[in-house]
Formats: structure tokens, C-alpha cells, sequence
């Protein structure tokens, strides 16, 4: 019985650690997307100031291995991002529409 | 495709080159044109006061703070800094026409050996570099001082930027005028929406002031800032209000939107530098 529960305890610890590992791993592939989309509204000129102080709020929250705080952050970093790209493709023309007349 | 269709869409055609690819000076006639007929009462000169040239009760603040300006100390630094000569024993006047005097109004210029825009902050630091001198940080501090007092000897020159002509000319000022007219930030907001489109209303307390003028006065004294501030400090306040992120001081992006902007005030007379909120 005793032997039953140990194991039990054991295998709870293994999947508890590898749970925790999994999302420290998903944490920091979000960031890292979050990231790449960020640079991407850069090269395109058209860079939000919302974007950057979400990107480091989830480093720190990744740090402070609070992983699900991490992957909020960084997932609403990168949909800023989205719809910055998305102004930046927009604008491309529709800036002709703001010329005085 | 019949003739009508044919027909139609060469009209089409017609009227999408006609708005793409006005010149610079038809842009220059519309853009004056939309403030003088909006504003008849303003003399074209007067856009140059910003604001106070459409609210006469800011006007009447800002003329009797201008009894004693809050710049005068700084703009005798910066004349200060002007005549003071470099390790070398030369001095800013060494590397521009007449001295530096009275050249405010043809900056920003287009160097065509170099195909970019040079502001007048961009040829002081050029002029450092060029004599063994560290360049200073732009958009505020003693390169805004320099520059204030450089455009104090200007006061009274009509802006006259050459009409952008040659390929590299015509780049630069279409990259300028599309980051004018292209909305930004997280409020999708461009320059235009608020100084042309919604120029003389109020956004909170503060009226919007037309972008004709906007470079005659620069640098700006800001009570804000409690400091002069260059064109392009501006813009990056414009920038962080509508949540985009501000370029590097003398970005390429910069020059040419300073270049855009001036070209469209050609013909008003440098009143800077000038006191603002």
C-alpha cells in the first residue's frame, strides 16, 4: 500500500514538472513570436507604443515563472502587432483618402 | 469590353494618376488653399501663430506672456554656443553660407550627392563632426538652442524651399507626404486627420492648430517641456498621443516628413523661435 502511494506520489511529481516545463517552453515561444511580429511592424513603419512595454511585461512575468501571465501578455503583444501590420497594409493606399480637398 | 467599359476605365485611370501623382506645387496650391478658403479671415502669413492665430483667447495668454518670453535665456545660450569656437579655432558659421545667418528658410534642403534630406539640426551636427567635435543628441538641449537662435536670424524670411524636382527630390517628398497622410498608432491617426480635417476644433481643451505655419516657429519653447524642442521633438509627441511609437531623432522617416511640411508653408515668414503650451 505504502509502496502504491509512493509511486503514485512520484509519478504525480513527474507530470507536475513536465506540465510546468511545457509551459515555460509555450511561455517563451509566445514572447518569441510576439517578438518577430513586433519587428515586423518596424520594418514597416508603423510600430505601436502599446506593443513594447507588453513584450517586457511578459519577460518579466516569464521570469518570475508566472507562465500564464507570460503567454496573456505576449499574446496580446502580438495581436496589437496584427492589426498594426494590418494599418500598415491599409495605409499603404488609403492614405490618398486623407489628402485635403 | 465594349467601348463604354474601355471608356470608363480610362476616366478611372485618369482621375487615380491625377491623385497620386499631383506635383508638389499643385499639392502646395491645395494645401494652402484649403486653409485660406477655411479661414478667410487669416491672412496666409498669420498660420505661421499656430493656434493663436484661431482662438483669440489663447492669443491674447500667449501675447502677453510673450512680454517677457520664456526662451530669451536659452536663446542667448544657444548664440552663445553659436559663436563659440570649435578645438580647431573654427566655428558653426565656417561651414554654412552667410555665415549661418538668415538660413533658416532654406532648410530642410535636398543634398542631391548624397540623394537625402538634410535639416538644418542635421548640417550643425554635420558641422561638429566635420570639425573633430562630438555630434549632440538631437530633438532638444544645445543643438535646439543653436538651431533657435540660428532661425532668430531668419525672423521675417519667407520659407523657401526649392520645388522638389529631380527623381531623388520627388522620392524624398512623396515618402514625406505619405507619413503625413498615413494614419498611426494604436488611435490610427494621421497628422492630417487632426490638422487638416479637424483643424480649429478642440480635441479635450486643446484646439488643433493647422499644419500650414507649423514649421515657421521652430524650435518651440514649451511650457511643457520648460525647454526649446526641434520640429521633430514634436513629432514625436504627436507620435506617443497617438500610441505609435516615435522614430531616432534625423530618422529618414523624419527629414522627410520635415521636408513635406516645410515645402507646404513655402512663402510664409520664419517667426521662430516661439513660446507654446
Amino acid at each position: 500500500m505504502k509502496l502504491k502511494a509512493l509511486s503514485l506520489i512520484i509519478i504525480f511529481g513527474f507530470f507536475c514538472t513536465l506540465a510546468n516545463a511545457t509551459t515555460a517552453t509555450d511561455a517563451a515561444k509566445s514572447i518569441q513570436l510576439a517578438e518577430d511580429l513586433w519587428d515586423k511592424t518596424k520594418s514597416a513603419g508603423h510600430e505601436w507604443n502599446t506593443i513594447k512595454p507588453l513584450v517586457a511585461q511578459a519577460k518579466q512575468a516569464l521570469e518570475s515563472k508566472d507562465f500564464a501571465t507570460a503567454i496573456e501578455l505576449s499574446n496580446k503583444a502580438s495581436q496589437q502587432a496584427e492589426l498594426a501590420l494590418i494599418q500598415a497594409e491599409h495605409e499603404k493606399t488609403n492614405w490618398l483618402n486623407n489628402l485635403p480637398k | 469590353m465594349n467601348l463604354l467599359s474601355k471608356a470608363l476605365i480610362t476616366l478611372l485611370l485618369i482621375s487615380l494618376t491625377s491623385v497620386s501623382y499631383a506635383t508638389p506645387e499643385q499639392d502646395k496650391e491645395t494645401f494652402q488653399s484649403f486653409y485660406t478658403e477655411r479661414f478667410p479671415d487669416i491672412s496666409k502669413a498669420e498660420f505661421g501663430d499656430g493656434v493663436y492665430a484661431l482662438d483669440q483667447d489663447a492669443r491674447d495668454q500667449w501675447e502677453a506672456m510673450n512680454d517677457f518670453p520664456p526662451y530669451e535665456d536659452d536663446l542667448e545660450e544657444g548664440e552663445t554656443l553659436f559663436n563659440t569656437p570649435f578645438t580647431n579655432g573654427k566655428s558653426y558659421a565656417s561651414c554654412f553660407e552667410n555665415d549661418g545667418e538668415n538660413i533658416r528658410q532654406h532648410y530642410p534642403k535636398f543634398d542631391s550627392k548624397r540623394n537625402m534630406v538634410v535639416t538644418l539640426e542635421l548640417a550643425i551636427n554635420e558641422c561638429r563632426t566635420n570639425n573633430d567635435e562630438e555630434p549632440l543628441p538631437y530633438k532638444k538641449g544645445d543643438i535646439a538652442k543653436i538651431s533657435a537662435y540660428m532661425a532668430s536670424t531668419s525672423e521675417g524670411s519667407e520659407i523657401n524651399i526649392a520645388t522638389p524636382t529631380s527623381k531623388g527630390e520627388l522620392a524624398a517628398y512623396e515618402a514625406g507626404k505619405q507619413y503625413f497622410y498615413s494614419k498611426r498608432g494604436q488611435l490610427n491617426f494621421s497628422c492630417a486627420n487632426c490638422h487638416i480635417q479637424n483643424v480649429g476644433r478642440k480635441a479635450r481643451s486643446e484646439t488643433l492648430s493647422p499644419a500650414l505655419g507649423h514649421p515657421t516657429h521652430f524650435p518651440v519653447y514649451r511650457m511643457k517641456w520648460e525647454s526649446f524642442g526641434t520640429l521633430q521633438r514634436r513629432f514625436d509627441s504627436c507620435n506617443k498621443q497617438v500610441r505609435a511609437e516615435p522614430l531616432p531623432g534625423q530618422s529618414e522617416a523624419y527629414r522627410n516628413l520635415e521636408y513635406f511640411m516645410t515645402y507646404m508653408s513655402n512663402g510664409l515668414p520664419v517667426n521662430g523661435p516661439a513660446s507654446r503650451k
